[in-house]
């Protein structure tokens, strides 16, 4: 297993290129210190590591510090020459910087929050406590401004995961996921029989959002640029690949609304992971779709030689940034896109082809709907017919398997997200599957979706829509166990 | 007989600060403009239920006057469109009439420039027969702006007109405002009230006897994003205008821009 050489944009760059690198690396550090850096050319250059011991530049750190440290501040970043921004970010970077945590083992977090507004951060996947999940629906405390707090938890389940704020944006689009405060964090599984040559952590956001009409009459959110890692296409470093190898692409959609597709031509994705759990059937795809939080893990053997644009299949996205460059070692010229026929995508591809179904013990609809505010304002989203606050908790039973019949009934599609725990979708549109654990599934306008959940994580669980326009208007729903 | 004729005269003088009524086309401008690669074909009928009842400056009356205006509007890119009008009447005594027709181009301020309310500027040129409008030849200028805040929407048109053939040559710049108020009653049905005036020359306001002044109750139905539905009944309050006129336009927008679901 080779690594390849290193790119301005690799956010792994800094890091070893196999899990077993990593752990040689782990088991050297004694501690992990995040610190402000600085960024010359490209923050995401950079990866929150632990401090190996021979570090030359810091001092011993005490047996009290913080394994991470995240700063929560303003920043000016360039997207591209012409294209620079004012937002809030962590550790003055964009995106946050990768965090990789192994799986078990305790960690403590220090996180400090430069700004004049509350803030929260909210550890997107794992499997953690309410009171340092980063969700104040759940309990999690707010950081006040120029406040610092420490958390510490044990990480799992495995995967790519993300870290993120959980602060409410309302009308603001300077707030909440609108800004660059997301990053990735990667848990090592205790086994990983992954067969890899290089690994990439790409991470998808959109810029600039503006309110605009919608097809059904309500406000919508725009973006005026956007970005994989740190730059726009055209504007960062080729990820450099060569021949025949197998390239593992961590895929983060951090987009605060944005659904994205995306296409590498010439090459196929074969899909390892979804959300960070290992799905059952490792299918090859032209396309890849994330909704908003959605992550995926695929390999692509890199056997069709030249300078490719992987990106946006819709050209509007792919115009806005939405893309990166990968260059064959020896290729040179304008890197080639050419969109796919079709943009398809199913997750019942990746399940169990032999589905087992288990009854549920409980079963528990959960109905979308929204209601219209005016042409110039967003509509006000619902479930069971309440909008967030007035909702009252849903019951889980510890141990009990628990059907959550998702039911859009808008004309919207709705990535929900349940914290603290994952689920298994059973059905879509009717069509049964097992085996895809997730814990962000896209609910198409109009349709049915439903998901076994397990109550083993006790504690308040919170539930929502993971565009930040919805989940501000009222798209939120608290778990309690009983 | 004398005195009907000095009437007339006098009447006939009078017309240069009041101009001849269009209603062909009867709307308040967005600032929203059709997509690239989108064509909007809307049809304008107005119908003159009482109005001028006899020739003025050579102009036919607009009484019981049906006046069918089809427009067709190209988007070009996300901030421009180009649209082109054909207006048509008909009436007692005078048939069917190709009345004329005007292209109107238009641009805005982007939407991606996040302005605080939205602007655009629209110019419209073209030919009117005599028979229908004294000045034949006339150019317009429109400035939009417009603001939606919850369910309230807002737009003025502060249009400025000059006539380059007719009897009005000599005005100058005419002062022809319009404004929209409107409240969404429901994701599909929209009231409100549009408001279309001519004060005359911007240098010589006309007096409001002579001023052209109509209020519309109208109503919009967004059924669907690719129709377009107005329809309301105008009032006119002084001398110059109509006294009652019924509009109505159909839209229906065409996508050319094979756009895929991409779900």
């Amino acid at each position: 297993m080779s690594s390849a050489p290193l790119r301005q944009a690799d956010l792994s760059r800094a890091w070893p290129a196999s899990r077993r690198q990593f752990l040689r690396a782990a088991s050297l550090a004694a501690a992990a210190i995040v610190s402000r850096q600085p960024w010359p050319a490209c923050a995401a250059a950079q990866t929150a590591q632990p401090a190996p011991q021979t570090a030359p530049v810091n001092p011993p750190t005490p047996p009290s510090a913080p394994d991470y440290r995240i700063e929560i501040g303003e920043i000016d970043w360039e997207l591209s020459p012409t294209k620079k921004l004012r937002t809030t970010a962590y550790n003055g970077q964009i995106p946050g910087q990768l965090i990789r945590l192994e799986e078990g083992k305790s960690v403590s977090i220090e996180i400090a929050n430069r700004l004049d507004r509350q803030e929260i951060v909210h550890w997107h996947g794992l499997w953690i406590p309410p009171d340092v999940d980063g969700s104040m629906e759940e309990g999690s405390p707010m950081i006040a401004p120029g406040a610092t707090t420490r958390i510490a938890f044990t990480p799992r389940p495995s995967g790519l995961h993300w870290y993120h704020t959980h602060a409410m944006a309302h009308r603001s689009l300077k707030q909440g996921l609108y800004t660059g405060q997301f990053g990735p964090l990667y848990v090592e599984a205790r086994s990983n029989p992954g067969r890899y040559d290089q690994e990439q952590f790409l991470v998808l956001h959109d810029w600039e959002p503006y309110y605009s009409p919608s097809d059904d009459g309500s406000l919508m959110v725009n973006y005026v640029a956007a970005s994989i890692n740190c730059r726009m296409l055209g504007h960062d470093k080729p990820i450099p690949v060569r021949q025949s190898q197998r390239v593992l692409f961590h895929i983060l959609n951090a987009s605060a609304t944005e659904t994205h597709w995306l296409t590498l031509p010439a090459h196929q994705f074969q899909v390892l992971a979804l959300d960070g759990r290992p799905v059952p059937t490792q299918a090859k795809v032209d396309s890849l779709r994330l909704g908003p939080a959605e992550r995926v893990a695929a390999l692509v053997t890199m056997d069709a030689p030249g300078v490719w644009i992987m990106g946006e299949p819709r050209a509007a996205f792919r115009n806005a940034g939405m893309g990166a460059v990968i260059e064959y070692a020896g290729a040179s010229g304008k890197p080639q896109f050419t969109p796919p026929a079709r943009l398809q995508w199913d997750y019942r591809a990746f399940a169990d082809p032999t589905p087992a179904l288990q009854k549920p013990d409980v079963t528990i609809p959960l109905v979308f709907t929204s209601r219209f505010q005016g042409h110039g304002a967003l509509d006000r989203w619902m479930i069971n017919g309440k909008s967030w606050p007035d909702a009252a908790p849903l019951l889980l039973h510890g141990g009990l398997r628990h059907r959550l019949v998702f039911d859009n009934r808008s004309m919207d599609d709705h990535p929900v997200h349940l914290h603290r725990h994952a689920f298994e979708v059973v059905s879509i549109r009717g069509a049964t599957l097992s085996g895809i654990q997730k814990d962000v599934v896209i609910v198409e306008a109009g349709t049915q979706v439903e998901a076994d959940l397990v109550a083993s994580n006790p504690g308040n669980t919170l539930f929502h829509c993971h565009q930040q326009d919805h989940m501000d208007s009222g798209f939120m729903a608290l778990f309690r166990y009983a | 007989m004398k005195f009907c004729l000095f009437a007339l005269i006098l009447f006939g003088a009078a017309v240069p600060m009041i101009r001849a009524q269009g209603n062909y086309e009867i709307q308040v401008y967005g600032v929203e403009t059709v997509a690239p690669r989108n064509t909007m074909v809307e049809l304008h009928s107005n119908f003159t239920v009482d109005g001028q009842r006899s020739y003025i400056g050579g102009a036919a009356p607009t009484y019981h006057a049906e006046h069918e205006t089809i427009e067709i509007t190209q988007g070009i890119n996300d901030w421009s469109e180009v649209g082109f009008y054909v207006f048509t009447s008909e009436q007692s005594g005078l048939g069917v009439q190709w009345v004329g027709d005007h292209i109107r181009p238009r641009v805005r301020v982007p939407e991606k420039w996040r302005w605080p309310v939205g602007v655009s500027l629209s110019t419209e040129v073209g030919y009117q027969r005599a028979l229908f409008s004294p000045d034949t030849w006339t150019w317009e200028i429109r400035p939009i702006v417009d603001k939606t805040a919850g369910r309230w929407y807002f737009a003025v048109n502060p249009a400025l007109e000059r006539t380059w053939h007719g009897p009005d040559v000599n005005q100058g710049l005419g002062f022809s405002p319009a404004a929209k108020i409107s409240y969404d009653f429901t994701r599909k049905i929209t009231g409100g009230f549009e408001y279309y005036a001519d004060y005359g020359s911007i240098t010589n306001i006309a007096s409001l006897h002579n001023q052209q002044q109509q209020l519309f109750p109208a109503i919009d139905l967004n059924v669907s994003p690719d129709w377009e539905i107005n329809f309301g009944v105008g009032i006119g309050p002084t001398a110059a205008t109509d006294r009652w006129i019924v509009k109505g336009i159909i839209g229906r927008r065409f996508d050319w821009s094979h756009k895929k679901k991409t779900r």
